[in-house]
């Protein structure tokens, strides 16, 4: 993957949209998920289109700290485009009855906590931390979450929908490891100190403990659901070839740490890792729901329904 | 002359003919009557004069700017209602220019200019309208207003849309919005207005906004009888109000046109302001601008952030995508459908093209010209276009206090021109190409340090960003410049 133009990236983002309504969410197809799969393949796709909606507001943060007019704007659609994914995942939930009318899946304690987190400080996380992150994600759903999905469902309809999705989220990788190259260029040694200043910030260590136990109950949950790890380890030696094609890559820090951390985090012999972040996972679950804060009003923007 | 037919003649050269009869071109020819030059007429492609108060008849359309403040100093009301004036009552303010002055008589209604040709041998203009005959005269002056030509957004498949669509320029008075679902693309300085008013009559009202924009707290209130009786008994102390007013307004300039510790008080005064009549935070999130107050035109509204807020209200921020046969389609994929969209877009900004042909001096055009970014003289004189005065010209827009302020010292100019012109016999009065390239060396100089040219994106910026829209300085500055005719930049070729 080579680098790409961002100014005719930004058009070819314009000139590529789609909605909801360019499909027929009554056509056949809905039959075939069979009564075996629909439990866990609610809870997947509940998960999925979580992660969607946070990644959007990720990519939020990112056009509002982006540091050029057209980076800010191409994030701003990727934002949208973000939505778009969860807002389509929910009409496939609907379309296979895991919703009810105006119902919404109802996020994890592990999810609740990150979006509280992303409330508060998403748009004061620094900008090359955010722009690594995100592909890191997206490399998991494309290359693992995604692909899994339309092994394992028929539905003609989940596969078209899904192949627009995926052409969105290439473009997306496109730009996102292009930026991720434009971070490593400058002296290696203020990065390195910035880093360093960042990683002792208390925002971020509460993000950390937030974003690791996530993590780690999506991938059980993926594993619970039948899906090899196998996957996800390659989705990460994916991202670790493709960001660290060029010197530049190399160079950007953040990727370095981000890298690393997605190795360990599908290795499951790292107990040093695992022991401590699966202990967050089982004391979020048995936070009381009433004790965690009501979801911010960009949650409340989600919807299955084509129309408004 | 019988004054009668002054508009009525079509064989003879005309001293002046002023196109446009809004504020300036009526301002205009005040001046002009009173310097007594009478052979004028005035061109109205409209059936009726007021210019872009005629047009924005929108709900909820007033002035930004005190009334005291926006009028003609040489016509003051004293009958003002408010502190800011609706556009109907300015309206009738420009109705009365007309009656009081005794206008009338040179105005020419419904005839739209075409062309304007100057003939460089006899020294006059030639003007092309949709009549037959053309018109002839020695000056011109250009008053058709920089906000004369509603502007519609960029959206793709924009004619798609087969409900029914409204600009808030050419308002649909007929329209009956009780019990429909609206759509309102834009939230500029007339959508500000327009929202609150809409949100009461429409069944719901969804909000488009592209980038949201600084909003001051609009202090405005009915005028009191005592008050309105002052002015009328004792003018002086209304003069006195207008002085008061324009000095606050060019204290203001501090704050909005250059970046100091005033712009940033005068954005935690907006900060404060969204913050409080706001409380969900990402709601707050999406109308917090990410430009410095002052980069882009600051709004003044009080019921702007409570409309929104309404039950049957919904302000939307993703990009449309496009639109459709029955509304809006944004990139978050969903299809927002509506029985009318109203598009509060703004306008083509005449300072920055030519409002028709203009050909000058050896069939140079002026659209040619101003291709590669509008400049002229002190914002009212062309190199190479003689005898020709601009009002509302390029590097005239204020910023920060009435553009009527700007206009009056135009008018000024453009009648001590004129009466070199007549008095000396001049066939040409032309402006100098090096003086208009040293005022704008000047002026981009000075434009390059406000915040107008800080990086954001604004229709005082063309695409490129060239700023050719706003004077860099005081209004005070600008009445300065314009207060003393400059003959040395100027090369005059007598008859």
């Amino acid at each position: 993957m080579a680098s790409i133009d961002l100014e005719k990236m930004r058009q070819k983002i314009k000139d590529t949209q789609w909605a909801l309504v360019d499909f027929d969410w009554e056509s056949p197809g809905a039959e075939k998920i069979t009564a075996k799969q629909w439990p866990k393949l609610k809870t997947f796709m509940a998960d999925l289109m979580w992660i969607e909606h946070v990644g959007a507001r990720g990519f939020a943060a990112l056009a509002k700290s982006a540091p050029t007019e057209n980076l800010r704007e191409i994030y701003t659609y990727f934002h949208a485009e973000e939505q778009r994914h969860a807002n389509a995942e929910m009409a496939l939930m609907k379309r296979w009855g895991m919703l009810e009318e105006n119902e919404s899946p109802v996020p994890s304690a592990n999810l609740r906590l990150v979006i509280e987190w992303l409330e508060r400080y998403a748009d004061d996380t620094p900008f090359n931390l955010l722009a690594t992150l995100i592909p890191m994600l997206e490399v998991a759903l494309d290359g693992a979450l995604c692909k899994y999905l339309l092994e394992t469902v028929d539905d003609p309809l989940c596969h078209k929908v899904f192949a627009k999705i995926n052409d969105d989220e290439s473009r997306h990788l496109g730009v996102g490891f292009t930026v991720m190259e434009m971070q490593g260029k400058g002296p290696h040694y203020i990065k390195l100190i910035q880093l360093l200043g960042h990683l002792v910030d208390p925002r971020l260590i509460a993000g950390a403990m937030v974003y690791f136990p996530l993590l780690n109950s999506m991938r059980d949950n993926l594993i619970a659901m039948g899906m090899e790890e196998e996957k996800l380890y390659r989705s990460m030696e994916k991202f670790k070839k493709i960001g660290g094609r060029t010197s530049q890559g190399r160079r950007n820090p953040w990727f370095q740490v981000i890298h690393y951390h997605g190795t360990i985090m599908v290795n499951r012999s790292n107990y040093f890792y695992h022991v401590p972040v699966d202990m967050l996972v089982a004391l979020s679950n048995k936070i009381p729901r009433r004790l965690l804060p009501a979801p911010p009003s960009w949650v409340a923007e989600l919807t299955h329904r084509p129309i408004a | 002359m019988n004054d009668s037919t002054i508009n009525n003649q079509t064989h003879q050269i005309l001293d002046v003919i002023i196109i446009g009869a809004g504020f300036s071109g009526l301002g205009m020819a005040i001046q002009l009557q009173q310097a007594n030059i009478n052979n004028i007429a005035i061109l109205e492609r409209d059936k009726e004069v007021g210019g872009c108060w005629r047009d924005n008849q929108y709900p909820g359309a007033a002035c930004d700017i005190p009334s005291n403040l926006y009028s003609f100093s040489f016509a003051p009301n004293p009958n003002w209602s408010r502190a800011y004036s609706s556009s109907h009552e300015i309206l009738q303010y420009i109705k009365s220019l007309v009656s009081d002055f005794e206008l009338q008589r040179y105005i020419r209604f419904n005839t739209n200019v075409k062309k304007l040709a100057f003939d460089e041998k006899a020294g006059f203009w030639t003007i092309k309208t949709d009549e037959t005959k053309n018109l002839k005269a020695r000056s011109v002056v250009i008053a058709s207003g920089p906000l004369a030509n509603c502007s519609f957004p960029n959206i793709p498949n924009l004619k798609e849309y087969k409900g029914h669509k409204i600009h808030s320029a050419r308002w649909d008075h007929d329209f009956d919005f009780s019990g429909k679902k609206v759509a309102l693309v834009g939230t500029g300085a007339s959508a500000v207005q327009i929202i609150p008013e809409l949100v009461n009559k429409a069944n719901h009202l969804t909000i488009f906004q592209r980038t949201p924009a600084w909003v001051l707290p609009r202090l405005d209130a009915r005028t009191p009888h005592w008050v309105t009786s002052l002015f009328r008994k004792i003018p002086s102390a209304q003069k006195l109000t207008r002085q008061a007013l324009f000095a606050l307004h060019e204290i203001g300039a501090l704050g909005l046109i250059w970046n100091s510790p005033l712009t940033s008080a005068m954005q935690q005064v907006a900060l404060k302001h969204l913050q409080h009549q706001v409380k969900d935070p990402w709601l707050q999130r999406q109308l917090t601008p990410n430009f410095r107050i002052g980069c882009k035109r600051v709004l003044m509204s009080s019921d702007y952030y409570p409309a929104l807020q309404q039950p049957n209200c919904k302000l939307i921020t993703w990009p449309i995508a496009r639109m459709s046969e029955k509304g809006i389609r944004c990139v978050e994929g969903i299809e927002h459908q509506f029985d009318c969209i109203v598009f509060a877009t703004g306008f083509d900004i005449g300072t920055q093209t030519a409002p028709f042909s203009v050909k000058g001096i050896g069939g140079r055009d002026l659209g040619e010209d101003w291709k590669r970014g509008a400049q002229a003289y002190k914002s009212i004189n062309i190199s190479g276009y003689p005898n020709l005065f601009l009002t509302f010209g390029p590097n005239s827009g204020p910023g920060h206090n009435s553009a009527l302020v700007y206009v009056e010292s135009q008018l000024n100019y453009a009648v001590q021109g004129i009466q070199r012109i007549l008095n000396e016999d001049l066939a040409r009065l032309d402006v100098r190409k090096k003086s208009q390239e040293k005022y704008n060396i000047q002026i981009q100089k000075r434009l390059s340090k406000t915040n107008w040219n800080s990086g954001c994106k604004s229709w005082y910026l063309t695409e490129d960003g060239f700023n050719a829209t706003m004077f860099p300085g005081f209004a005070t500055q600008y009445s300065v410049q314009m207060s003393q005719f400059e003959d040395k930049d100027y090369d005059r070729t007598p008859a």
